[in-house]
């Protein structure tokens, strides 16, 4: 994916003498577009951590006496209490706001943002990452289910326009779309679970059955899946409804386009043009609505885990909350943020990667 | 010159409009079209010139249709085949390999998201003989040579994006891409609207070039009549969805014999010798949801008599010439039409024509 025609570097012209090669290289390399984004990535999680590291700072009450206060009723000593508090937490309490918010920085970029306080034998981030990864992997799953449905089915509603079947899904997807997906869910355990008791849904709580060991092979793969699978429905069902009908409006569009009616004069074969020339133009507006629903989807998880059992990321956040487990809610309003900003970063180098024209609207401005 | 490539009979095109409505674009079409010829479709817009050139290859968009008539061409093996009764896989493999249309405006004629030189791996892959395998070498080979023949430097231009290369180069890139397969058809929708002029004057010279070197045969859609001139030997006038008058190109520019052709071409500015004040033809075209009985072209009409608002005017044949060189025309006065410009006593309203007979 070399771009055939760069423009060339107008930095050197313009002060009148060609920069050295490797000078040019690196420049090139930094107005990339892969680089800005990166930058801009990392800005947004800069930006994140600030916002919380304030947002904790401004809350009511010194997390040291609360944490203390704690300790005290369960029989420590007042100063033995304040001295265990005052260690589990990571930065000086005693010193400025300042000193505080860099030794923060500190501690972000080395992965050390205290204990928990709950569980002060793990560091915070060795805390989250126990929860983290299913969290991921579930919101992953359902947006990749929602994806590969909602397109699919989109651009069939386009293909048959005013058929039946398209105002079916019409239906449906604005159904999905409109219906919050805890709600649906909810319904489905209801109906499946409760009313047909089809559905073994006190089975499917949990991460693995007891008993299945961690590790590479089928059966535990298989039990995680069959875990996972309510909440990975739950997170396909409301991106699925907005998938279809935007992949249905996309692909009507790009129906009328030149270059699908050329494409039938030459005589190309239908599953070519649907999917190289319908196809890959008609999800072009549809790919950064995947990363925006990512970001939505592990917001939600707070509520879909709690509903569904299912032991993720967001589960862990509200018991943190409820627990007043400061580091922990700092740590992973943080971390989540930042692999969604990670996952919409992949998101967008992916679209360059479809859409040529991206690249070079970046060089041109 | 026995068989025509191209034949087309009492053919019509509708548009629905509605669950039971539709609007006739096209009607009683008869054409033929004879190896190697040219043939320029001229008229206003919304004649239905476009609409016919996209029948002359079933492409006609969701709502459109054509209604009645025959439609047969000659194809490469010789036989003739009846493009309506053309099942979709069949129609797919004639399409572009015996009848390619360069399309108006090939500003989006390419995908976007792929390189030009996918455009002709695409083409030639899904046209391939049984077991041709067109490895990324041989298409590459085969395209480039193509692009050369429209002057276009193949490096640059197979590796590009389509944004990538100005309206000319794609226009070019894309007359490389029809010429593809060798289709005996070529029909080309306004191939040179919205360029600049020289790169229209570079593009009819290589369409000119293309003609000599591989004799297809072409339908041009124009309203450009200068463009009409300089490549067409046949000129067909469309006016309300018909032909009204086809002929030579001699017979057409020099000596039209409908009003409205006569008036289409006082419409142009010589280039050479005096300028005369340019005429424009009084009023407008016909709705086609309200066209007038008789001649649809009595409204605007100087020649217009009461005959003229009765019946439909069918094409009469005017000269004993071979018919693939004939003159034809659908107009009851036509003795009377001529052109005010080319010569005295030829006057152009029924008026200054009495008082020269005087």
């Amino acid at each position: 994916m070399t771009a055939p025609s760069v423009p060339p570097q107008r930095t050197g012209a313009a002060v009148g003498t060609p920069p050295p090669a490797a000078r040019s290289v690196l420049r090139r390399a930094w107005s990339s577009y892969a680089f800005r984004r990166i930058r801009q990535s990392v800005f947004v999680i800069w930006l994140v951590a600030t916002i919380t590291f304030l947002l904790m700072h401004l809350m009511p009450g010194d997390p040291i006496e609360i944490m203390a206060g704690r300790l005290n009723s369960a029989g420590m000593s007042h100063e033995q209490a304040m001295a265990t508090a005052s260690n589990i937490i990571a930065y000086d309490a005693d010193a400025s706001v300042w000193v505080q918010y860099l030794e923060f920085l500190k501690g972000l970029v080395t992965f050390d943002l205290g204990n928990s306080l709950t569980n002060p034998s793990k560091t915070v981030f060795e805390h989250v990452m126990e929860y983290l990864p299913w969290t991921l992997f579930a919101v992953g799953a359902g947006v990749v289910l929602a994806t590969v449905v909602g397109l699919a089915v989109g651009m069939a509603m386009a293909y048959r326009r005013g058929s039946a079947f398209d105002h079916a899904m019409t239906s449906v997807g604005s159904f999905l779309t409109g219906v919050p997906n805890y709600i649906l869910i909810a319904a489905v355990i209801v109906v499946g679970y409760t009313m047909l008791g089809v559905l073994p849904f006190l089975d499917m709580r949990g991460r693995i059955t007891a008993g299945v060991e961690p590790g590479f092979d089928f059966v535990f793969f298989g039990d995680a899946l069959f875990h996972a699978i309510l909440p990975i429905i739950a997170f396909a069902f409301t991106a699925t409804g907005s998938f279809m009908l935007n992949m249905k409006a996309a692909t009507t569009e790009v129906l009328t386009e030149d270059y699908v009616t050329v494409a039938q004069a030459r005589g190309l074969k239908p599953g070519r043009i649907s999917r190289n020339y319908v196809g890959r133009n008609a999800m072009l507006p549809i790919v950064p609505q995947i990363a925006l629903q990512i970001g939505t989807l592990v917001g939600g998880s707070i509520v879909i885990e709690q509903i569904l059992q299912y032991p993720g990321a967001g589960q862990m956040l509200m018991q943190a909350i409820s627990n007043r487990d400061y580091p922990v809610v700092q740590a992973a309003v943080i971390i989540l943020a930042t692999s969604v900003v990670i996952a919409s970063l992949i998101v967008d180098l992916f679209l360059v990667r479809i859409d040529p024209r991206i690249k070079s609207e970046g060089q041109e401005a | 010159m026995t068989d025509p490539i191209l034949s087309v009979r009492d053919l019509a095109i509708a548009y629905r409009t509605g669950r039971r409505e539709s609007v006739t674009a096209v009607s009683g079409v008869d054409l033929d079209l004879y190896e190697g010829q040219s043939l320029a479709l001229v008229g206003e817009s919304g004649c239905g010139k476009t609409t016919l050139g996209l029948g002359l290859l079933r492409l006609l968009p969701g709502l459109g249709e054509i209604t009645s008539g025959s439609l047969t061409y000659r194809l490469k093996d010789g036989t003739r085949a009846d493009l309506l009764a053309m099942k979709k896989e069949q129609l797919r493999r004639f399409r572009w390999n015996e009848a390619a249309m360069v399309f108006q405006g090939a500003m989006n004629a390419f995908n976007p998201v792929i390189r030009i030189g996918d455009h002709f791996a695409d083409t030639l892959r899904d046209h391939a003989d049984n077991g041709k395998k067109w490895t990324r070498a041989a298409v590459e080979a085969r395209a480039g040579e193509l692009l050369e023949t429209v002057r276009l430097d193949p490096d640059r231009v197979l590796q590009a994006y389509p944004h990538e290369l100005s309206g000319g180069m794609k226009q070019r890139a894309l007359i490389a891409l029809a010429i593809a397969l060798d289709p005996q058809v070529l029909v080309l929708d306004e191939p040179t609207t919205a360029l600049d002029l020289l790169t229209q004057r570079s593009i009819v010279q290589q369409l000119h070039e293309l003609r000599k070197k591989f004799g297809f045969t072409m339908v041009f859609i124009t309203h450009d009549l200068g463009l009409a001139a300089e490549l067409a030997d046949r000129v067909a006038t469309m006016y309300a969805g018909r032909i009204i008058e086809t002929g030579s190109a001699r017979d057409i520019f020099y000596a039209p014999k409908h009003p409205y052709t006569a008036g289409l071409i006082n419409a142009v500015m010589p280039v050479k010798g005096d300028r005369p004040a340019l005429e424009s033809i009084p009023g407008y075209p016909p709705s086609l949801k309200a066209m007038p009985d008789g001649c649809a072209f009595n409204p605007r009409c100087a020649f217009a008599t009461d005959e003229c608002r009765q019946d439909r005017v069918p094409l009469e044949l005017l000269t004993d010439r071979p018919l693939a060189m004939h003159h034809s025309v659908a107009c009851l006065h036509h003795d009377q039409v001529g052109l005010p410009r080319s010569g005295g006593a030829a006057g152009a309203t029924p008026a200054e024509k009495e008082n020269a007979n005087v």
